[in-house]
């Protein structure tokens, strides 16, 4: 039986609040619980930029108070993840706690395209490009021809200017109709012209957050693998200031929770995520980390000779097993074949685009971080909203620390969730959870499996949104006659959904509904759903740690001892180019094999234990949400933040206000 | 051609066709560059496709920032940015330097030298070069008072080839005060201990030497005092958070085999994290305890006056702060670990690792420490240290790229200081060592060589000619009759250099034009060695390409 988790906690909660009341001074409780966000490598940063517009979208939503009410109490805390500042100027701002790092392309601006590094938040009226004031000689400007920015961003920077001459109060006497740039042609050409991530972007950045690898003279594809990035991060004071704006960020934060990673690991950005993450462990020592490894299948699907297999294999092997090193909990993502795999049912998908395939991941990613951003909720005050919040570290705790130790961990997504009462359906949220995470095994009996789940925006088959309750109690039916159970199942509901944003690319197919609700009888026409159909969809998320994973492992073990270990294997050579010592070697087979026989071990013992392990841990359930909830004292904090992001919003949210308009229609 | 047979995408480029391309690819960096030499240079304004600037004068920056995509382009510009790398000045002279010298050599083999005769000369010239430059450098005696006016002149030199004149004068007092500041006698010169800080603000000659430290944080908390004097510092590497060292204390209890982790399963486990709890509240306070001793000792040692300062590299949270305040004591959280060391070098006392061995002696003291806020920007002075051996250099400017340039400057005048220091030498500049090099390679050095060879040695010392040729170019004169006027003057027995307004020779010696030693002998050694692996370079073969990227 799986225990339920949530805000009900009972008797031992209140105990333990007194407890902590006792001793805690009540302004202690208010302490912020911040998440540094770490982005890095080019497919890192497109789910990032998706990320963060959802992030926006629903800030937007939740200011505008002409909303479904869903948005408004989204009972997510956003200070988790962004900070308020101030400009030289004295302005307000709110941006993401987010370091990113990019392949720079100076002069062609490299990966940022139309954006400046700086932002634009924290910039002074820009003087004049005749100005150089430190040089009376000669000057010789070499400009390369500035990058347009495309339709979509044209039309944000015209409703910022909008809404700053309203703030100012003159009209600028230009209603929605008499728009120039409509919606349908951004949405096509987002679909058709994505270079870069800035270019469907709706976030404003903060100067801090934006780095760019410069001076590493090569082109960008030809950064491909690890030995290639070895050196990237420790030459020319690349990592210390790296590690310098991450220090601006911890610096300000009251609390520290974790960092959260996305690194495309997919060639040599994998190595500079290594050696940031062995400087991160050096200096916040007991700062966990989370850590999602991320790649394109387009990254996956080139053929290649014998050799480049070699090349590859080794590759990932060793990227792996330094990121996972690093990290309290690595999740990798990324399918060779998103397009064809069953996660993407209910999507069309073209494998080719980072902008589609990212989009994916981002939703997932979104859903997936939702328990430790969720306001936690006290035991008096049970909320409607949302249930299940949990602090970064004891949700890293609860899918690593578990008695296998096991820090390697399966994303699987419904995309959209189906709806969830109804017999016939029961299956369905099961069936439809698809690992998004390569390599996977299925049909695992895995008695010894850790899970978290995620539902939010769930809805009940007549199309209407179902209540917390509801869907506890449809996931303990459903795991109720399931047939394999996982020993321990964390569950975090929200009822709201993933709003999709403008910028969100067309990928749904004609069984998504407005609010993503799965039709009996496909739309007519053949072309894909986007944002100007689907208004927002239900989302189902699990993290799951368990011996599916077993596959992954064991071919990056074996890859490793065939083309590096074995006598007169075929990458060593290639392994010491890297700078990997024989020992170095060694000890990495044997953490990798740790990792799997620690798995393989315990499928084996399971039944025997599973008894005992199930009543432990209904009572550790509980202790989870106490946990969590005594964090509550948090929300007076926030607010006052609330209202600054109301100013932000203002700017941002005006899509989303337009949005809402469309759907009337 | 076997390869083709192997790989029939790889592409092979022949003998003379490998050649030329290396030389082109020479010369066309040469070209990019040779703008930027010397104190008549033009500065260059890079403008990226979204607006942002960068600018600079240096030629270690435009080759970073440039996306070099010729492979012998890409050799030759690494060997620049390690020239910056080992002696931080020099980066432009090199590129030129390669070039000019592929330049003499294509003249040579189009007229049927061979490069392998032609190699021979460079490595024979090479040598007597450097032979001359042990004769002719101007040895500097350092001791314990080091000669401060040579270390300006080279400093000037420096910064004025970077930065408009009265400001380089003004810099250049700056980075001399902040190396002899941070130099101790009989150890090394550790340039990290000068931090160079800036702020977008003002202008470039608000830019000033620091004697202490400027740290770009300021305390967490309203209640701390924004401006304190006569303070003592404790520099510490303690965790001030309540919480996380409540998780950690957590983890390492005794739990079940499935339930570890902190969540309590019963109730024995809850007490015994209560009980963890309350001891860990005794530890906060004990740390807090200690520190209020060292303080209160302090207090009756040197009167009421005193303001206590701590500095921590790891966090300190807001109820840490509240007590930290309350005790009336300023304390900023996550200073830089570099500013761990420079702290101590410019305060004295020592950094500590835990606070329960506390003494006053562990304590530095600064006379003054106040914040200085700029919208979210905040900065902490720690000012009027008693004999410090670390500073900063607070660079000012009214936008980015301004500071940038600055910072870039300012890093090459302290790296040219300190190569003097370390020198013990420096060298005549404005061109006089090129020009009195190379007439002692074809006037002396030529004749002891036997065979083709002497072409070889003849076209290095042509090609060193490159320096003031370019200098004089750059400030529009003559190129012709400068170097006829620099090699007449030499002949005659007087080094000189070239002077830049009027295209007259002048003794650099009365102008106080010196280079660094250390930088002229790199170039000297690394240049020939990247032109003949370059020259002798028969076949050019690219194979991957066709095979890495797929249709």
């Amino acid at each position: 039986m799986v225990k339920k988790i949530g805000g009900d906690g009972g008797d031992e909660l209140i105990v333990d609040e007194e407890r902590r009341i006792t001793l805690v001074p009540v302004y202690w409780l208010a302490a912020m619980r911040e998440i540094v966000t770490v982005q890095v490598g080019g497919f890192a940063n497109f789910i990032g930029s998706h990320f963060w517009n959802f992030q926006d979208e629903l800030l937007g939503l939740a200011s505008d108070p002409n909303n479904d009410p869903v948005f408004r109490n989204q009972c997510l805390n956003m200070d988790v993840l962004y900070r308020t500042g101030e400009t030289q100027q004295g302005v307000l701002t709110y941006t993401p706690r987010l370091v990113s790092v990019g392949f720079q392309v100076f002069p062609i601006a490299g990966s940022l395209g139309s954006m400046s590094s700086r932002g634009v938040l924290y910039n002074e009226s820009s003087p004049g490009p005749s100005d150089v004031v430190t040089w009376s000689g000669s000057v010789s400007t070499h400009a390369s021809a500035p990058r347009k920015k495309n339709l979509f961003l044209q039309r944000l920077y015209e409703e910022e200017q909008e809404s700053f001459s309203m703030i100012n109060g003159t009209s600028s006497g230009k209603s929605d109709s008499q728009r120039e740039i409509q919606d349908k042609d951004i949405v096509e050409l987002l679909d058709n012209h994505v270079e870069f991530w800035t270019d469907f972007s709706k976030v404003h950045y903060h100067p801090q957050s934006l780095y760019e690898l410069g001076g590493l003279w090569m082109d960008p594809q030809d950064f491909d693998n690890y030995g290639i990035g070895k050196d990237a991060f420790s030459e020319g004071f690349r990592g210390e200031e790296i590690c310098e704006r991450l220090r601006f960020f911890v610096e300000e934060s009251d609390h520290i929770q974790g960092f959260q990673f996305v690194v495309d690991d997919s060639g040599g950005f994998s190595a500079v995520a290594a050696d940031l993450l062995e400087n991160i462990a050096d200096e916040y020592a007991n700062t966990p980390v989370l850590l999602f490894s991320v790649r394109s299948p387009s990254s996956q699907m080139n053929l290649r000779s014998r050799k480049q297999t070699i090349f590859r294999e080794l590759h990932d092997t060793v990227s792996f097993s330094r990121l996972a090193s690093f990290s309290k909990l690595i999740v990798p993502v990324g399918l060779p074949f998103l397009s064809e795999s069953k996660a993407s049912t209910f999507l069309r998908i073209e494998n080719e685009k980072p902008y589609h395939c990212s989009a994916v991941y981002a939703a997932a990613l979104h859903s997936a971080t939702l328990p430790y951003r969720m306001e936690p909720v006290g035991p008096t005050a049970d909320s409607f909203d949302v249930s299940g919040a949990v602090d970064f570290n004891g949700f890293v705790q609860m899918l690593a620390g578990q008695a296998r130790q096991n820090t390697v961990v399966i994303l699987d997504a419904a995309m959209p969730a189906p709806a969830l009462n109804g017999k016939q359906h029961e299956q369905s949220l099961l069936g439809n959870l698809q690992p998004l995470t390569p390599e996977v095994s299925e049909d695992v009996e895995d008695l010894q499996a850790v899970e978290s789940m995620i539902i939010h925006g769930a809805l009940r088959s007549d199309g209407q949104r179902a209540s917390i309750f509801e869907v506890k109690e449809t996931v303990n039916a459903i795991y109720g006659h399931a047939i394999t159970r996982p020993v321990f199942c964390h569950l975090s509901v929200a009822r709201c959904p993933l709003p999709i944003p403008l910028p969100y690319p067309s990928i749904f197919g004609n069984l998504v509904g407005q609010y993503g609700e799965l039709l009996n009888s496909p739309f007519v026409g053949s072309s894909p759903r986007g944002s100007l159909e689907v208004h927002s969809i239900p989302m189902a998320v699990r993290l799951r740690s368990s011996s599916a994973i077993l596959p992954f492992l064991e071919n990056r073990l074996g890859n490793l001892r065939r083309y590096g270990l074995q006598r007169g294997a075929l990458g060593a050579e290639l392994l010491r180019n890297w700078g990997f010592a024989d020992d170095e070697l060694y000890d990495m087979g044997e953490m990798l094999s740790k990792m799997a026989h620690r798995l393989s071990a315990h499928e084996l013992s399971a039944h025997g234990l599973s008894a005992h392990g199930l009543s432990a841990h209904g009572s550790s359930a509980h202790g989870l949400s106490a946990h969590g909830s005594s964090a509550h004292g948090l929300s007076a904090h926030g607010s006052s933040a609330n209202g600054l992001s109301a100013h932000g919003s203002s700017v941002h949210g005006i899509s989303a206000h337009r949005k809402s308009a469309h759907g009337a229609n | 051609m076997s390869l083709r047979v192997l790989n029939p995408n790889a592409e092979v480029l022949n003998k003379s066709a490998a050649l030329h391309m290396n030389i082109n690819a020479a010369k066309g960096l040469q070209d990019v560059l040779k703008t930027n030499l010397g104190p008549k240079g033009t500065i260059k304004m890079l403008v990226g496709g979204a607006g942002d600037i960068k600018l600079t004068k240096d030629g270690n920056t435009l080759l970073k920032e440039m996306q070099i995509q010729n492979p012998t382009a890409i050799m030759i510009a690494r060997t620049a940015v390690a020239q910056d790398d080992i002696s931080g000045d020099g980066t432009t002279s090199t590129v030129i330097f390669i070039g000019e010298l592929m330049k003499q050599s294509e003249r040579c083999i189009d007229e049927g030298m061979h490069p392998r005769v032609l190699v021979d000369g460079f490595e024979i010239a090479k040598r007597a070069t450097l032979q001359f430059l042990e004769k002719f450098k101007t040895p500097v005696v350092m001791g314990d008072e080091p000669d401060k006016e040579i270390l300006k002149m080279v400093a000037r030199t420096t910064l004025r080839t970077k930065l408009y004149e009265s400001l380089a004068d003004q810099l250049t007092d700056i980075v001399v005060n902040a190396v002899l500041c941070i130099r101790k006698p009989e150890e090394a010169i550790d340039l990290f201990m000068v931090e160079l800080m800036h702020m977008r603000h003002k202008f470039d000659v608000d830019t000033r030497l620091v004697e202490g430290l400027v740290l770009d944080h300021g305390s967490r908390h309203p209640d701390m005092k924004r401006r304190a004097e006569n303070c003592y510092i404790l520099t510490c590497n303690v965790s001030l958070e309540y919480e996380k060292s409540i998780l950690k204390l957590m983890t390492l209890l005794p739990a079940s085999e499935v339930n570890a982790g902190f969540f309590y399963s019963n109730a024995e486990q809850r007490e015994a994290m209560v009980a963890a709890e309350r001891r860990q509240h005794a530890v906060l306070y004990s740390v807090f305890g200690n520190i209020k001793y060292a303080l209160d000792h302090v207090q009756v040692c040197s009167g009421n006056d005193n303001n206590f300062v701590v500095i921590n590299q790891k966090g300190i949270d807001p109820p840490s702060l509240d007590l930290l305040a309350r005790a009336g004591i300023i304390a900023l959280r996550r200073a830089k670990r570099r500013n761990m060391e420079r702290l101590v070098l410019a305060c004295g006392g020592e950094a500590v690792n835990s606070v329960d061995d506390l003494t006053p002696g562990c304590l530095g003291w600064a006379g003054l420490v106040y914040e200085h806020v700029l919208g979210e920007e905040k900065y902490t002075f720690v000012e009027n240290v008693k004999n410090p051996h670390s500073c900063t250099i607070l660079i000012k400017g009214p936008n980015d790229h301004t500071i940038a340039q600055i910072k870039d400057a300012v890093r090459d005048g302290l790296r040219a200081v300190k190569n003097t220091i370390e020198d013990e030498a420096v060298v005549l500049g404005a061109g006089a060592f090129e020009v009195a090099a190379r007439q002692y390679l074809v006037n002396e050095v030529k004749k002891t060589v036997e065979g083709r060879a002497q072409l070889g040695v003849e076209a290095f010392a042509d090609a060193l000619l490159v320096v003031p040729k370019t200098l004089a170019e750059n400030a529009g004169l003559d190129t012709q009759d400068v170097i006829i006027a620099l090699k007449g003057e030499h002949d005659r027995g007087n080094i000189v250099g070239l002077n830049q307004h009027s295209g007259d020779p002048i003794d650099p010696l009365m102008e106080g034009i010196f280079d660094n030693y250390s930088v002229k002998r790199q170039i000297i050694n690394s240049g020939p060695v990247i032109a003949s692996q370059l020259l002798l370079v028969d076949e050019v073969i690219r194979a991957g390409r066709n095979m890495r990227k797929p249709t």
